[in-house]
């Protein structure tokens, strides 16, 4: 009995030096990354919610305190309205569409063809250009007067459409174009996630003599849902924090129709050097990205496969 | 068939960038698609406004610093997410992952003021340093190193194989694709920012080249698009070019994958 | 335990390849930085917002500045647009790394004013007894306020009207002679509407707004537009404003307006590939227009309505301030290059390089200069647009410091237009909002 009793509190000691032991080396895997987030991170998003609840000078030193008065004027601005439809607007047109046009030249290029690396060159080229760039060269084709769309519509006599000028398209348009520049990268990543699905499930699948639709929806998107998951994750935030096309295309307009969350903080912070007010609206985006991702993570990881 | 037209769409608005930057003067504002004459003065120009030289060799350094220090520390995060268990590691992975909803714009300020306390101003630490942790690679990682079975893990642990020899020996030969996929995803990230480096350099000899890019546009008078082009051109051939050789690693390391 | 040793130094050792790395690279910038300081001169650093062919003049002009003289040398370094050079300066405003010299937009030059971190010219000038009667009265009374002389001007430019001659032949129009007023520009235009070319197009720009409403001698706040006191209301809703905006949106029902956005290029491409046979533009992109359209162009004064007296234009551009907590050595390193920078023979190599105007008129004697307006004769009309302009608190121009602020909600109302809004709301909303920017404003600096 004593003897059994020795043991066991050994072994909690010995556990317990463990979970010690454990936790030294998780943390000391995860120092550097931790510091660097504290100061480049951490530290500015603190400031960020503490200048919310002022009004601050051009240097952005907080001289009057105002409490709640920069949500509230927030809330009340039809401004700030028409620019949180914008955002969620802009998740809704690109994330989706994105993800499945990246899928679907995924499974394309997965084929084992003659020179299919040209074409997996091609499609994830648009990985390397940067906003700048290919922002000018979209600006070119939505040019209302020499750009290349409203010419193709020409040509099948159809009259012009005022892409970016046009309340009703500039979404739409700078959506498409940044669909355009994200699918390099979902693309890759995709493309890598097709790669390490097993090749016998497909194979006993032939053998089976199972359709292609069945295949893919019983073999490879199961398999790929980690990649999937992963992949809207990415996009979504990256969706919610879209800038460099919408300064370089539309700088938020026409009528602030695209003027999203973002560039809304960027032009109070830079431009109109409203401090207060452009953090106020950096803290609310944090939050509502931090509500969409807890949800994604609560929703999407229980339908994830993991091997 | 649907692969070459779906190749051309996708392709098609960078080989108009090439096919602009041969244009000449008033030709690229009439709408014309493609160029009179295919001369290279231009690019001639480019190099004589700008420091294109200089400018390349910089972004260059500056995204291989980037990227060296992103993997190293990403995977260290991600090995320890994934292999050590202890209390609280939960959270800090959410607390990881919170730190991509911060905007990047929001931060920008009080960072400037951080690196310019530092003494960091007008160097590559000031360039590189703020972005070597990164959640959505540690994410990345992780959940690569999710795939390897953690039998694996226990039966090294067992055989009295150090942590770190099982992280270099095992993890990261694994996950070999998914490294070089993020590695690159550093090096084009890292090479096309532009508002960091415009704020934290204050002289041509360690500015980046997509300051340049902006350097040659102009608002109140004609910008000259064909030399913009032509930089444009120059600015993404080295990413093109490391995407194409980076393809082919891509798919060494696939194939290995698949063999094992 | 031991493992973890191992672990930890092994870490330790690749973070310290990591900033081996980095330090050492840090130090070559070092040995590459600061050239000015073996040549024993005092190094002037200048901030500016000049870019593509633009930049190259402007270097020019330094390396002329540094070549002449031995005691300065002028270190230009490009900043980004007018709105990231400004938003670098206000961070590092008062500090070390805070330029000697810093080019900012006209419309900043209250914001330059309030910021209390700079050095106005005056000093300078009443020191020297410097004669600045050699400087365009039009130019440089947009950057003096009560009296003191707080900035040099320094890139000028006004807005013209630009046409295409070719077009106006075809359409039966004289091409000698644009046209002046409201009614004459809407039948211009509505003539020149053919197929899928429009008769005129402004820019949603809120500059070429305000200057419509200068041009008639309107107001855009109150305080005698911010020049007699702090400005607490906008009043570009008055019926100044309201005649723009009749314009506007009279064109567009017409169908006669071309929607060219908020781009500059946007608005030059419809002009050179004909979808718009007018427009308005800066008198600094005149040159670059006639050398790249493949047709005749004509430049114009800004027309005014019908029964409207015209009273000129206001100045837009950049002008050079000083900044204020730096050596007294650079600041008047500043000043010797400001002189020289205003100097006809600069002037004069500006004006041709550039487009843009040259604040010393006896520039325009220059040889140089004479020969360019030989070749190009419709630069002088830009030049005589200035000229007759009188000097009044509307062409003065506006001085308050949400400027930027007051330009996106003008935009916004013009882009309203399009979409059928009544102009006097679209212009009443936008005046209300920037009515409470200016009150938002206030508060900050408790008046």
């Amino acid at each position: 009995m004593t003897t059994m009793q020795h043991e066991f509190t050994a072994d909690r000691q010995v556990e317990r030096k463990r979970a010690w032991s454990n936790w030294a080396t998780g943390m000391l895997f995860l120092l550097p990354s931790l510091l660097l987030f504290g100061v480049f991170l951490f530290y500015p998003m603190v400031r960020t919610v503490y200048l919310s609840l002022f009004l601050t000078d051009s240097q952005g030193v907080p001289i009057v305190f105002v409490g709640w008065e920069n949500f509230l004027n927030l809330f009340q601005s039809t401004s700030f309205q028409i620019s949180a439809k914008a955002t969620a607007l802009f998740v809704l047109y690109t994330v989706p569409a994105g993800i499945v046009l990246a899928t679907a030249l995924a499974i394309l290029a997965n084929q084992k063809l003659r020179g299919i690396g040209l074409f997996r060159t091609m499609f994830s080229a648009t990985m390397g250009m940067s906003v700048a760039a290919s922002s000018v060269i979209w600006m070119f084709l939505f040019n209302p007067s020499i750009g290349l769309f409203n010419r193709i519509l020409a040509a099948l006599n159809i009259s012009g459409v005022q892409w970016l000028l046009d309340p009703q398209y500039a979404l739409l348009s700078v959506s498409i174009a940044t669909i355009w520049m994200n699918t390099g990268f979902a693309f890759l990543i995709l493309l890598g996630g097709l790669q390490n699905i097993d090749q016998s499930l497909y194979e006993s699948a032939r053998i089976a003599g199972v359709s292609e639709s069945c295949k893919l929806r019983k073999i490879t998107l199961p398999m790929l849902s980690p990649t999937l998951f992963f992949v809207t994750t990415v996009s979504l935030i990256n969706a919610f924090q879209t800038f460099g096309q919408i300064d370089l295309l539309t700088k938020g307009g026409p009528m602030e129709s695209t003027n999203v969350i973002v560039y809304s903080i960027y032009k109070d912070a830079f431009i109109n050097y409203n401090v207060g007010s452009a953090s106020a609206q950096a803290v609310l985006l944090f939050v509502t990205v931090l509500v969409v991702t807890v949800l994604q993570f609560k929703i999407g990881e229980r339908k994830v496969h993991y091997q | 068939m649907t692969l070459t037209v779906s190749g051309l769409v996708m392709v098609f608005p960078i080989l108009y960038a090439f096919l602009i930057s041969f244009m000449q003067g008033g030709e690229v504002l009439q709408g014309s698609l493609w160029p009179e004459t295919f001369s290279l003065a231009n690019y001639v120009s480019a190099f004589e406004r700008v420091p294109l030289l200089t400018y390349l060799w910089n972004s260059l350094l500056v995204s291989v610093l980037i990227m060296a220090g992103q993997l190293i520390l990403c995977s260290l995060a991600a090995f320890a997410f994934v292999f050590t268990e202890f209390k609280g590691r939960e959270w800090i992975f959410y607390l990881f992952i919170s730190t991509m909803m911060i905007p990047w714009e929001a931060t920008m300020v009080p960072n400037f003021q951080t690196v310019q306390s530092l003494g960091w101003l007008n160097s590559y630490a000031g360039l590189t340093i703020p972005f070597f942790a990164m959640a959505f690679g540690t994410f990345l990682l992780r959940q690569q190193f999710k795939t390897i079975p953690k039998e694996l893990y226990e039966a090294s642990q067992i055989a009295g194989i150090s942590k770190l020899r099982f992280f270099t020996g095992v993890v990261l030969p694994v996950a070999k694709t998914t490294i070089t996929t993020l590695a690159i995803y550093s090096f084009l990230t890292a090479w096309n920012m532009y508002l960091w480096p415009l704020l934290v350099t204050n002289n041509e000899a360690n500015r980046t080249v997509q300051i340049g890019l902006k350097q040659m546009q102009t608002q109140e008078i004609a910008s000259d698009w064909g030399v913009v082009m032509a930089g444009v051109v120059m600015v993404i051939l080295p990413t093109l070019i490391l995407l194409f050789a980076g393809q082919k690693r891509l798919q060494e390391g696939l194939t290995q994958g698949a063999l094992k | 335990m031991k493992k973890l040793w191992i672990g930890s130094t092994a870490m330790a050792l690749l973070l310290a390849a990591c900033t081996s790395e980095t330090e050492e690279a840090v130090q070559t910038t070092d040995a590459t930085a600061a050239p000015a300081e073996d040549t024993g001169k005092t190094e002037v650093v200048f901030w500016h917002a000049m870019s593509g062919e633009l930049e190259t003049a402007l270097n020019t002009l330094v390396d002329d500045f540094n070549a002449s003289q031995e005691e300065y040398e002028v270190e230009p370094v490009f900043q980004g647009t007018y709105e990231e050079a400004l938003t670098k300066l206000n961070t590092v405003a008062g500090t070390d790394e805070s330029p000697a010299m810093m080019q900012v937009f006209e419309v900043g030059t209250k914001f330059m004013i309030d910021s209390g971190h700079i050095q106005p010219v005056q000093d300078f000038i009443d020191e020297e007894g410097f004669d600045t009667s050699i400087w365009e009265e039009n130019i440089t009374n947009y950057y003096s306020v009560d009296g003191v002389q707080y900035s040099m001007p320094f890139n000028s430019s006004t807005p013209v009207l630009i046409y295409n001659k070719d077009a106006f032949e075809a359409a039966g129009l004289d091409p000698e002679k644009s046209p002046m007023t409201y009614s004459e520009l809407k039948e211009a235009a509505a003539a020149l509407t053919e197929g899928e070319q429009k008769g005129f197009s402004i820019l949603n720009y809120g500059w070429f707004f305000e200057e419509l409403v200068a041009a008639q001698g309107g107001l855009f706040v109150d305080a005698e537009n911010g020049r007699e006191g702090q400005a607490t209301e906008a009043v570009f809703n008055g019926e100044e404003g309201l005649n723009v905006f009749n314009l506007i949106k009279d064109m567009h029902d017409e169908g006669t307006f071309y929607n060219s956005g908020q781009n500059w290029d946007d608005m030059r491409a419809a002009f050179q590939s004909g979808a718009t046979a007018m427009i308005l533009d800066s008198s600094a992109g005149v040159k670059g227009m006639i050398d790249n359209a493949p047709f005749e162009v004509g430049v114009g004064y800004l027309p005014v309505p019908d029964d409207a007296e015209r009273n000129g234009v206001i100045i837009g551009g950049a002008s050079l301030w000083m900044a204020d907590d730096i050596e007294a050595e650079q600041k008047q390193g500043a000043w010797e290059f400001m002189k020289y920078a205003s100097s006809a023979e600069a002037q004069a190599q500006w004006h041709v390089d550039t487009g843009y105007f040259a604040i010393n008129p006896a520039a325009y004697e220059e040889q140089i200069v004479v020969d360019q307006w030989a070749e190009y004769p419709q630069l002088k009309v830009t030049v005589d647009q200035l000229k007759e302009t009188q000097a009044n608190a509307a062409t003065g121009g506006a001085l308050i410091s949400v400027f930027p602020e007051a330009r996106q909600r003008v935009v916004n109302a013009m882009e309203s237009l399009y979409q059928g809004a009544d102009p006097q709301e679209a212009l009443d909303q936008a005046a209300e909002e920037t009515n409470r920017a200016l009150e938002v404003d206030a508060a900050k600096n408790g008046n």
